[in-house]
C-alpha cells in the first residue's frame, strides 16, 4: 500500500495561522451554517462570513442575480442579520468547530465602521476583521472608500485603532491603481490584504430592454473574473510585504495554485460553493494532491515560487 | 445526510408537446424522498457555461430497489433549459437536492383547489398524488385549474387525469377547454368553496398569482403558493433569490426563495 507522505498545509497570515490556505469568501458561504450539511467545517482554513453592517439590513429589490458568460452577477445590496444578531444567533453554532472565523464588515460612515469593530472585538469567536472597503462613503457623495488611497487608509488606520484582532482589508477592483491602494492600506496598519472583490458590470435584457438587475449594475464574479484577479494579486504582491489573500474565480485546485504561485499566501472561494458546496474541500484535495505528485512537501515551498 | 449533490443519469428526455420536455433522472439509492413543492438544482458537470445550476420542480418521484428516480417537467425559455433538452438518454447530471420548503398539509382543511398556470402543474401534480395516497384526504372533493397560453402549452394533463377528477382546463386562446385566464375561472366557483374548510395551492407565473392574491384579498381561504426566482446556491447562502414579503409586523423584507420557500402563503407575498 502507497503510504501519503505527511504535508504541511498550515499557512501564516501575519499574526493568524491557517491550518489549510483554503477560506470561504465572504457573502457566498452565509454564516457556515448553510454549508455544514455539505462540509465538515473543521477542514477550512478560515470562514469569512457574509458582510455585518451596524445595523440589519434588508438588502436590495430583485431581480438580485443574473448569470454571465462564465460568472454572475449580483448585487443583493449587502443585505444581512446586523452585527448584534451575528453576535447573539449565529456566533456561537461557529464556535462549535475548530476553524477560524474572520468577520467581514462594512459601513457608510467611518463610525460605522468603528462600532462594528469594536463589537466584533468583544465577542468570544472571532479570530480576524476583514474590511470591506467597496462600499460607498455616504459622506463622500457614494464613491466607495476602497477607490482612492486615503479613504482606504483612513478606514483601515480607524479599525486598527478600534480593534486588537488582526485586520484584513479587502480590495476592490474597480480602480486605475489597485497596488497604490495596497501600499496605503498597508502603510495604515493592515495585517493582510486580500483581493479581489466583484467587478462592476452589467447586462441587459432584450424583451423589457432594460438591465436585468433591478439595481441596474452588479459586481461580477465566477471563473469569467480570474485572470483579472490574478494579474491584480500580482500587482499587489509585489509592492507590499504583508501577506496577500487571492480571490477571484477559483473554481478548482488549479485555479488556487496559480494564484499560491503568484505569492499569494491563502485564497478564498466564492461562486464556486455556489455550484458545488463541496468546493472549498475539493480544492483542499486536489492541492494536496498536487503537492503529493510533485514531492512538495510544505505548501509554503510552492507560495511566491514565480519570481521574473 | 438529507440534501446533497448527486450525479444522475438521464433515462427518458423527450419532447412531449411545443417547447415542453419530460426528463427522467435515475439517482441512487440515497438521494432523499422528496416533499411536493421542493425543487432540485440541475446541472451539467465541468461545464462553466451555463454557469449556475437551475432549478426545477420535482415532478415525480418513484423509489426502486437500489435506485430511485425523479420526473422534471420543463419548457425550454432560453440557455440552459435549451441545453438540457438537448442532453440524451443516458447522459450524466448533476442533481443538487431535494430543496427547499414542501407544501403544507392541513388535514382540518379537506376541500383542495389547485390553481396552475403552465408550467405551474408540475409541483401541484405531485401534490395532488400525495395527497390521492393520503387516507386523510381519500374521500376529499379535489378540483384542478390548470391553464396555459393555448392547447399546446398544456402539458401533464393525462397523468392528472387519473389522480383528480374534477379539471377544468382554461387556454387564454381558447384551443381548449374555456376560453379566457385560469384565475377567472376559479374566481367564478368561488362560492362552491367554503372559505374555512378549503385549502388552495396554487404555481404558476408571476401575474397569474398576482390575480389570485386580488381575488383572495380579504377572505378566509388559506393558500399557499409557489414562486420563482433566480437562483445561484439554491441553499440560502447567498441571499440572490430575494422575494418581498410582510413580516409580522406588517412590514416589508425579503426572504429567500429556496430556503424559505419556494412555497410561501400567498398572503406574505408582497407584489411588486
Ligand atoms: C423553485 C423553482 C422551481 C421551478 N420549477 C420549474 C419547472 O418545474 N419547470 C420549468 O420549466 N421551470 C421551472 N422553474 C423555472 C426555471 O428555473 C427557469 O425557467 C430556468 O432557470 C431558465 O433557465 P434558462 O437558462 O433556460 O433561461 P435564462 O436564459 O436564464 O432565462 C430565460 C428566461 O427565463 C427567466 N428565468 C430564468 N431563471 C428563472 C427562474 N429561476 N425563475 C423564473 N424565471 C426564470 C428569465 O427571466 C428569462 O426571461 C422553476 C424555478 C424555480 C425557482
Ligand atoms: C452573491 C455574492 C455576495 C457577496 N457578498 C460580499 C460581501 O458581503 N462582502 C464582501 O466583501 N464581498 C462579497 N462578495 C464578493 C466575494 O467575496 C468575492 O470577492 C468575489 O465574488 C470574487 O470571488 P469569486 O469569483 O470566487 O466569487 C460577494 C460575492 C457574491 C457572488
Ligand atoms: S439561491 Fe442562493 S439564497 Fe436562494
Amino acid at each position: 500500500m502507497k503510504t501519503k507522505t505527511l504535508i504541511n498545509m498550515a499557512v501564516n497570515l501575519g499574526r493568524i495561522r491557517l491550518k489549510n490556505p483554503v477560506m470561504t469568501a465572504s457573502g457566498t458561504f452565509g454564516y457556515g451554517e448553510e454549508y455544514a450539511d455539505y462540509v465538515d467545517l473543521n477542514r477550512i482554513g478560515a470562514i469569512v462570513v457574509k458582510g455585518l453592517s451596524l445595523k440589519p439590513r434588508f438588502g436590495n429589490p430583485p431581480p438580485r442575480i443574473m448569470e454571465t458568460a462564465g460568472g454572475m452577477l449580483n448585487a443583493i445590496g449587502l443585505q444581512n442579520i446586523g452585527v448584534d444578531a451575528f453576535i447573539d444567533e449565529k456566533l456561537h453554532f461557529l464556535q462549535k468547530f475548530d476553524v477560524k472565523v474572520i468577520a467581514n464588515i462594512y459601513g457608510e460612515t467611518y463610525a460605522e465602521y468603528i462600532k462594528v469593530a469594536k463589537k466584533l472585538s468583544m465577542a468570544k469567536g472571532v479570530h480576524a476583521l476583514e474590511i470591506n472597503v467597496s462600499c460607498p462613503n455616504v459622506k463622500k457623495g457614494g464613491i466607495s472608500f476602497g477607490s482612492d488611497p486615503k479613504t482606504a487608509a483612513q478606514v483601515t488606520h480607524k479599525v486598527k485603532d478600534a480593534t486588537g484582532l488582526p485586520v484584513i482589508v479587502k480590495l476592490t477592483p474597480n480602480v486605475t491603481d489597485i497596488a497604490a491602494i495596497a501600499q496605503a492600506v498597508e502603510k495604515a496598519g493592515a495585517d493582510a490584504i486580500s483581493l479581489i472583490n466583484t467587478l462592476a458590470g452589467m447586462s441587459v435584457d432584450l424583451k423589457k430592454r432594460m438591465p436585468h438587475l433591478k439595481n441596474i449594475a452588479g459586481g461580477l464574479s465566477g471563473p469569467a473574473i480570474k485572470p483579472v484577479a490574478l494579474r491584480m494579486v500580482w500587482q499587489v504582491v509585489k509592492r507590499v510585504s504583508v501577506p496577500v489573500i487571492g480571490i477571484g474565480g477559483i473554481m478548482t485546485a488549479e485555479d488556487a495554485l496559480e494564484f499560491l504561485i503568484l505569492g499569494a499566501k491563502a485564497v478564498q472561494i466564492g461562486t464556486a460553493n455556489f455550484i458545488n458546496p463541496h468546493a472549498t474541500i475539493d480544492i483542499l484535495e486536489g492541492i494536496k494532491n498536487y503537492l503529493q505528485s510533485n514531492k512538495i512537501k510544505d505548501i509554503n515551498q510552492i507560495i511566491g515560487t514565480f519570481q521574473p | 445526510m438529507t440534501k446533497d449533490i448527486f450525479i444522475g443519469e438521464i433515462s427518458n428526455n423527450e419532447e412531449i408537446q411545443g417547447n415542453c420536455f419530460l426528463m427522467k433522472v435515475i439517482l441512487p439509492a440515497s438521494f432523499c424522498d422528496p416533499q411536493p413543492g421542493q425543487f432540485v438544482m440541475i446541472r451539467i458537470s465541468g461545464l462553466y457555461e451555463p454557469l449556475l445550476a437551475r432549478p426545477i420542480s420535482i415532478y415525480s418521484f418513484s423509489r426502486g430497489k437500489d435506485s430511485c428516480a425523479i420526473e422534471l417537467l420543463y419548457s425550454v425559455v432560453g440557455k440552459g433549459t435549451q441545453i438540457l433538452a438537448g442532453l440524451i438518454s443516458g447522459s450524466q447530471v448533476e442533481i443538487h437536492g431535494p430543496l427547499g420548503r414542501c407544501f403544507e398539509i392541513d388535514e382540518a382543511r379537506k376541500n383542495i383547489v389547485f390553481v396552475a398556470g403552465g408550467m405551474g402543474i408540475a409541483p401541484l401534480s405531485l401534490l395532488t398524488e400525495h395527497l390521492c395516497g393520503d387516507k386523510c384526504f381519500s374521500q376529499s372533493p379535489m378540483t384542478f385549474y390548470l391553464g396555459a397560453k393555448t392547447a399546446k402549452a398544456v402539458v401533464g394533463l393525462d397523468k392528472l387525469q387519473k389522480l383528480c377528477y374534477n379539471i377544468n382546463v382554461c387556454t387564454d386562446d381558447g384551443t381548449l377547454g374555456k376560453k379566457g385566464l385560469v384565475t377567472q375561472a376559479f374566481q367564478k366557483d368561488i362560492k362552491k368553496y367554503s372559505p374555512v374548510n378549503t385549502a388552495v395551492y396554487a404555481c404558476g407565473p408571476k401575474e397569474m398569482l398576482k390575480s389570485l392574491a386580488k381575488i383572495l384579498r380579504g377572505s378566509n381561504f388559506i393558500s399557499q403558493v409557489s414562486l420563482e426566482e433566480r437562483m445561484a446556491c439554491g441553499i440560502g447562502a447567498c441571499l440572490g433569490c430575494a422575494v418581498a414579503v410582510r413580516d409580522n409586523k406588517g412590514a416589508l423584507t425579503y426572504k429567500r426563495v429556496c430556503a424559505d420557500g419556494p412555497v410561501f402563503n400567498l398572503r406574505e407575498v408582497i407584489w411588486q
